[in-house]
């Protein structure tokens, strides 16, 4: 029997390309900036206002232009809000955690809040991209002042060499109170980010 | 559902310059156990629809059809344990008759229509069921230095709780099929991703094309 088939589960539809045309009409500006509910309001999310700045880049080292990215991340308390977690006290009602933006140049900077760190992790974002030229890919992004990335487990399973591929590094604050981080993601060859596969694991 | 003990390998879609370019050229990892649940987004319910945009065969009711051939496609979404998912949200974008895009950045150089957008949105229903109209979109040469032409197609990104998905919906027949480097990474696969054609005799369309999904792997479910 072929591996991929197990009886009385449906094929799955194939996964392609987003292409290089995911409609900026699209764009939602409420999942673009997550670190706050919305301009106007004094009530909002809890925690460390953040700025993830980076770039995404290809074998050549140049920008990856018109990338469509989504973050996924625990709140400040290190809680997801996802169903197994309905009703948790430390759920932010401000805070759903999930965030999508698109790049026109490859360059990019995403508003949220500085995640906490979930049971047995360290603080980490969830990255997913999708590109002209891909399928989705996922990776996870961590932060370089945090003592729990030496005890992660997705860390841990990395050799050493790549584990630094995956931690941002902090760059200040800015005026208005957000500390930033920056990476790069390098989709292919030299300096490779590592990516994970959610369809096999 | 199916794991392994190594993760995929990538391939680079033939005749892609972008897909060489951007293509991750080791093996994906394995999630560890202990990391596994952190890797599903949870997205939040949200409609971000205008009225009417479901019809992408108009700008807006009551003004003119666009050109070229109105289509309705339709179907189902689920999961691949064949739980419906309902409240997702479809976004679809596709050329114009002529193998043009509204976006700003196709510089292609085709034929804008007025009457086409080619940009809608809709929520399945509480059995996970979707339909849309929209203009039978035109293939355009993706490279014409070796004549390789994107066949037609339709983007339809699929946002719904856990299921992520991002897919095309191709057409039965179309000569530019075979040579389409996504088609052939798919393989025999590729035949899951064409409408199925079906008549629309009570319908303003043409022609139906029955496109059925099903969100692959355990994201889709939340580990059910």
């Amino acid at each position: 029997m072929d591996a991929d088939v197990t009886p009385n589960i449906l094929p799955a539809t194939n996964e392609d390309t987003v292409g290089p045309y995911f409609p900026i009409y699209f764009e939602d500006p409420e999942l673009m900036d997550i670190s706050r509910l919305h301009h106007g309001l004094v009530v909002g999310p809890e925690g460390t206002p953040m700025i993830l700045r980076g770039r995404v880049l290809d074998r050549h080292k140049d920008l990856a232009n018109g990338v469509l990215l989504e973050f996924w991340q625990a709140n400040a308390k290190g809680v997801y809000d996802t169903p197994d977690n309905a009703g948790h006290p430390d759920l932010d009602p401000w805070f759903h955690g999930y965030g999508r933006i698109r790049t026109a140049s490859g360059a990019f900077e995403f508003k949220s809040i500085k995640p906490g760190a979930a049971v047995g992790r360290a603080p980490c974002m969830t990255l997913t991209i999708f590109s002209d030229g891909i399928s989705r890919i996922v990776t996870q992004l961590f932060f370089d002042d945090e003592p729990a990335n030496a005890a992660d487990p997705l860390l841990a399973s990395l050799p050493p060499e790549d584990q630094g591929k995956l931690i941002a590094r902090h760059d200040g604050r800015t005026r208005d109170g957000y500390e930033v981080y920056v990476i790069d993601i390098v989709m292919a060859g030299e300096g490779e980010t590592p990516f994970f596969d959610d369809l096999a694991s | 559902m199916v794991t392994r003990d190594q993760g995929r390998l990538l391939q680079i879609g033939p005749t892609d310059n972008t897909s060489d370019q951007r293509t991750p050229r080791q093996r994906l990892r394995l999630i560890p156990e202990a990391a596994r649940a952190s890797f599903v987004p949870y997205a939040p319910a949200r409609a971000m629809i205008r009225p009417n945009e479901a019809d992408m065969t108009r700008i807006a009711p009551n003004r003119p059809r666009a050109q070229g051939q109105p289509i309705e496609v339709s179907g189902t979404l689920r999961s691949e344990t064949g739980r419906p998912v309902a409240g997702a949200l479809l976004e679809v974008w596709s050329a114009n008759s002529f193998g043009r895009y509204t976006h700003s950045e196709d510089g292609s150089g085709l034929q804008l229509d007025p009457n086409f957008l080619g940009l809608g949105r809709i929520i399945t229903d509480e059995a996970g069921r979707y339909a849309f109209w929209t203009i039978s979109p035109g293939a355009y040469l993706a490279r014409p230095d070796i004549g390789r032409w994107r066949p037609k197609h339709i983007h339809i990104s699929v946002t719904g709780g856990s299921s992520r998905l991002i897919t095309q919906m191709y057409f039965p027949r179309e000569e530019n099929n075979a040579s389409d480097p996504m088609a052939i990474l798919m393989g025999d696969a590729f035949v899951r991703n064409i409408g199925q054609e079906y008549d629309t005799p009570d319908r303003d369309v043409d022609q139906g094309y029955r496109f059925d999904i099903v969100v692959g792997g355990r994201n889709a479910t939340f580990f059910e």
